[in-house]
């Protein structure tokens, strides 16, 4: 349906809908082959769009070769002598860690086949829903059978691995994602977890991941004196050129360009610059085909300037507009558009904090306000309506109450930069005195 | 039977206008650039096409983000009937994990007709809310979110948000998230993994530019033309509404309004007030009306509070303020009375009272809330010595007694300045032309060194007539008495008027006081501070004068 229907807008907007499809992230479009109604599903299977768990999925993911090369050598050579082991990976938010590992996943299960090996169990647990019942991860590994003389299926466990077993038994791959919901007071689960690793005859692999970098020296250091420690395998932010490859190998399958090449090297830059997070390159590029296609839809008529509806391209302004929606804080338009008092309170704040002074009662607010309204002739509000506007900025999280007693001694602290207010101001003749 | 004066029903009518969210909105989502259209058309391109969005409303209160969220839900649901399931959870009730996800999966039940059992547990109704998601996404159904004061859901370990955006990016699911938050940091308050898996889509809900005031307020407050109302009536109407609407005081009005307060809420009860006050008779908005809605919603309850108070009460809360203004950082009742008699002492108050009425009054005071209790340790003690504090400021103050009805001249100079001519002075405040006040004063030596910059005198009266009388006794002006030229920086004092200090004899200041009458400065105007006793000024040769003189004061 992509290739031939060019012409009509129509058609253009399922255009759009398999450039955003396309640019959703990694683990989300697993649509089945039972949704024929909606057309975009098709369609990202016949483009062999990468889905989670499908065959049709590409085997290799872009830019992260190497990582990906050393986990599964880990777990290869863990299985091929037979012995336990554990890995800690650790990395920044929207690296591809979690991706990474699936394919490992499935690569050790291809491979393990290939290689007459009896297959690995594997079982692999968010973490973050098991916080009350940060033993049960233990029971999920093993449940308790009721015959079972052992008082918890920790000990069951340990009683395990410490005898020797049939060659028949099947080793363990165990993937903890989100690791640090496991930190209790007393370390006890992650050490237990960590330690099960180390028994002679232990047949787990163990892979924690999380975002820390230095979870395992910080909270397992009873590992170290044990001269067992996992390995660490960091996840790096991706670089401006990473962003750019994958995005471009993303939009390769597209039989059309829908992205000009500069501007996808503006998104690409200015992600890796703030946090080199993937998730966050893949939405700002869905929300410039939405601009783009509100821009489209908006200017119907012949003096619609750009590119002609038949052939969209997002551009560098709709990739800016995006960006700028992305990354800017919505404080300065709030201080622009607030009503005249409370940005002379804004104003007066900014000045009393202008020095160390951190932070001043209501009162003192109340007295700098009344200074300069009376100073620019205006007819200050009075002190409960006063408080409500400071109430209102509170919410609003400009500024910042403690939780002190009695209306007059609350100390007010300010939450915004004083950049950003003058920035704000900067326009209003009636305030650049004020700021001074 | 139902022959209601058309005033009623069309008051009836704005009223229930202004109450609905969804008509007050409804306007807004004509535009193609508002808010309202661009959170459709997010949520409609989640519906249509099943992807999962995530998105942030933020914006003061009383903006309207709720009530815009509904439109957009409300309409969504009346074009595809089945295929939208709406959650909605608060952060105020919500915001720990267990009972949020309990919460989210007896909604589930209900819209889906499932039992729901009160006794699953944590782990079971995350796997059914997941099981969920997955259902509904293989077959279509979009589920939306809505966490009203998202910012509460931010705190804690956020298990919440990251289970839900987790499971939209990793289970084939079609949900929409939308927080709606008064915080404009919200999205900062995400841990980084959660902030990581949360597009960045922000809708910010500013306040009404003046011409969608303009056009709100006709929208509002126009009545429809049809066969309900009388067809006379309701052009009379509209057009009296136009009249106002464009008339430049109401602009001013509503300027001064929108200073303090610009939300659509805060517009919204405005007019509810106005339009409550209209007159049901006539059946026509005034001017007046919004003029009466103004005053009320700017109320300041403190000063009605001090304008209601007793003399007895007033005097209280000056010494509490001489006090505070002697840098004495706590006090009890006990010494306000040791202030209250040193005043009494030094400048012979007319009525002293007795220490249980001003502990009364005291007490009058605290349940006013004018004043309380410092701190609230110590509830063993009496109340008498247990340390106060103020609960209004100076100028609340101030304000107060110059707008009391009967307050006595002396109080207004709050520190130091202390007379008791309750009556004189309402005598000569209403007999004086020009709004000047009589300030008799009678200081004491002590204090001389800071009355400089409390003087605040308006007093003015030529010389010339003093030439007049200046047969009247001097002797009778004795004790204590000053002349002073209280404005030297405006007005140059005669050369021989000095400040005379209180003295036994008064020679010297009959001296200087004919020095200063006999000296023609006609086109000069003093400030002449006269300062007596009160047992003085109420001897019958002085008043006839004084008030003689002072009403043909000023020129």
């Amino acid at each position: 349906m992509s290739h031939d229907t060019i012409s009509t807008p129509k058609k253009l907007k399922s255009r759009q809908r398999i450039a955003v499809s396309n640019l959703r992230t990694p683990d989300k479009e697993v649509k089945q082959d039972s949704h024929e109604n909606l057309a975009v599903d098709s369609l990202s299977d016949c483009l062999g769009s990468e889905s989670r768990g499908g065959t049709k999925a590409p085997s290799t993911i872009v830019c992260r070769e190497d990582e990906h090369r050393r986990v599964f050598e880990f777990v290869k050579g863990c299985l091929d002598q037979q012995k336990a082991g554990s890995l800690y990976i650790c990395g920044c938010p929207g690296t591809g860690k979690s991706l990474s590992i699936e394919k490992v996943v499935k690569q050790v299960g291809d491979w393990s086949k290939q290689a007459c090996l009896p297959p690995v169990d594997t079982l692999s647990v968010n973490c973050t829903s098991l916080i009350y019942s940060a033993r049960y991860i233990l029971e999920i590994v093993e449940p308790v059978k009721e015959d079972n003389c052992y008082s918890s299926p920790l000990h069951h466990l340990q009683s395990l691995f410490s005898q020797k077993q049939d060659s028949s038994s099947r080793m363990m791959l165990i993937i903890a994602d989100e690791m640090d919901f496991l930190i209790t007071k007393d370390r006890g689960v992650l050490h237990d977890l960590f330690m099960l690793t180390i028994f002679p005859f232990s047949t787990c692999i163990l892979i924690g991941v999380a975002n820390a970098i230095d979870l395992a020296d910080r909270f397992l250091p009873k590992l170290k004196s044990l001269n067992c420690k996992p390995m660490v395998i960091t996840f790096p932010a991706y670089s401006k050129d990473q962003i750019l490859r994958i995005l471009q190998e993303r939009l390769m399958v597209l039989p059309y360009v829908a992205f000009q090449s500069n501007a996808l090297e503006l998104c690409a830059r200015k992600v890796a610059a703030a946090s080199g997070d993937m998730r966050k390159a893949l939405s700002v590029c869905r929300s410039a085909i939405e601009i783009l296609e509100i821009d489209i839809r908006g200017s119907p008529g012949p003096e619609s300037q750009g590119p002609t509806p038949d052939n969209p391209v997002v551009r560098m302004d709709h990739m800016a507009a995006a960006l700028s929606k992305t990354f800017k804080s919505p404080v300065v338009d709030t201080i622009q558009t607030l009503p005249q008092h409370q940005q002379i309170i804004i104003c007066s704040a900014a000045k009393a904090f202008r020095g160390s002074k951190k932070d001043a009662t209501i009162g003192e607010l109340n007295k700098l306000y009344l200074e300069i309204c009376k100073s620019r002739v205006i007819s200050p509000a009075g002190i409960t309506e006063f408080t409500n506007m400071c109430m209102v900025l509170n919410d609003q999280g400009i500024l910042k109450f403690d939780q002190a007693r009695g209306n007059k001694l609350k100390r007010v602290c300010l939450r915004v930069d004083e950049s950003d207010i003058t920035f704000a101001l900067q326009g209003v003749r009636f305030f650049r005195n004020c700021l001074l | 039977m139902g022959n209601e004066n058309p005033a009623e029903k069309a008051l009836n009518l704005i009223r229930g206008r202004l109450c609905d969210p969804t008509f007050v909105f409804r306007p807004l989502s004509a535009s193609s650039d508002s808010n309202y259209s661009k959170l459709k058309f997010i949520v409609s391109t989640s519906v249509t096409e099943g992807c999962n969005n995530s998105i942030l409303l933020l914006g003061p209160r009383g903006s309207g983000k709720a009530a815009v969220l509904d439109l957009v839900v409300g309409d969504l649901m009346e074009e595809y009937p089945d295929s939208v399931t709406l959650i909605s959870l608060n952060g105020l009730l919500h915001s720990e994990d267990n009972c949020a996800f309990k919460e989210i999966a007896r909604q589930l039940c209900m819209e889906h007709h499932l039992l729901f059992s009160k006794m699953a547990s944590f782990d079971e109704n995350s796997q059914f809310i997941i099981a969920m998601l997955r259902e509904c996404g293989l077959a279509h159904k979009t589920i939306i979110f809505v966490l009203d004061e998202f910012d509460m859901f931010a705190q804690g370990k956020q298990r919440l948000l990251y289970s839900l955006l987790d499971a939209m990016q990793s289970v084939t699911s079609q949900a929409v998230v939308v927080g709606i938050s008064s915080r404009l940091d919200a999205d900062q308050l995400l841990e980084k993994r959660v902030r990581s898996r949360f597009s960045h889509r922000k809708i910010l809900f500013l306040p009404p530019s003046r011409e969608e005031i303009d056009s709100l307020l006709e929208h509002l407050l126009s009545l429809p033309a049809d066969s309900s109302f009388p067809s006379g009536y309701v052009s009379q109407f509209n057009e009296k509404i136009k009249n106002i609407t464009s008339d430049t005081r109401f602009k001013d009005m509503l300027k001064t309004f929108l200073n303090a307060n610009s939300t659509v809420n805060s517009l919204l009860k405005f007019i509810f007030r106005a339009v409550s006050s209209m007159n049901l008779e006539s059946g026509l908005l005034s001017l007046e009306n919004f003029k009466t809605a103004l005053s009320s919603m700017q109320r300041q309850p403190k000063l009605e509070a001090v304008r209601d108070c007793s003399i007895l009460e007033l005097y209280l809360l000056v010494c509490m303020r001489r006090l505070e203004v002697k840098e004495q950082s706590s006090y009890n009742f006990i010494s306000v009375m040791k202030e209250y008699k040193t005043i009494h002492d030094s400048f012979q108050t007319s009525d002293f009272y007795a220490q249980n009425v001003c502990l009364r009054a005291f007490e009058h005071l605290r349940e006013r809330e004018v004043i309380c209790y410092a701190e609230n340790r110590g509830q063993s003690q009496a109340g008498e010595y247990r340390s106060m504090k103020l609960l209004i400021s100076a100028s609340e103050l101030h304000q107060g007694m110059r707008s009391h009805a009967c307050c006595p001249v002396s109080l207004h100079f709050p520190s130091f300045y202390f007379c008791q001519l309750t009556s004189l002075a309402t005598l000569f405040r209403t007999s004086l032309q020009f709004c000047y006040a009589v300030r008799f004063l009678h200081l004491s030596v002590t204090s001389m060194s800071r009355w400089r910059e409390y003087v605040n005198l308006r007093l003015t009266c030529s010389i010339s007539d003093y030439k007049q009388r200046s047969s009247y006794n001097l002797q009778d002006l004795q004790v204590g008495n000053f002349i002073y030229n209280t404005q030297p920086h405006l007005i140059k004092s005669p050369p021989d008027l000095r400040i005379t200090p209180y003295a036994k004899n008064c020679d010297s200041q009959q001296r200087h006081l004919n020095a200063h009458i006999n000296s023609p400065h006609p086109d000069q105007i003093s400030y002449v501070c006269v300062l007596a006793p009160r047992s003085l000024l109420s001897s019958p040769t002085l008043q006839p004068h004084l008030v003689a003189c002072l009403t043909n004061a000023p020129r």
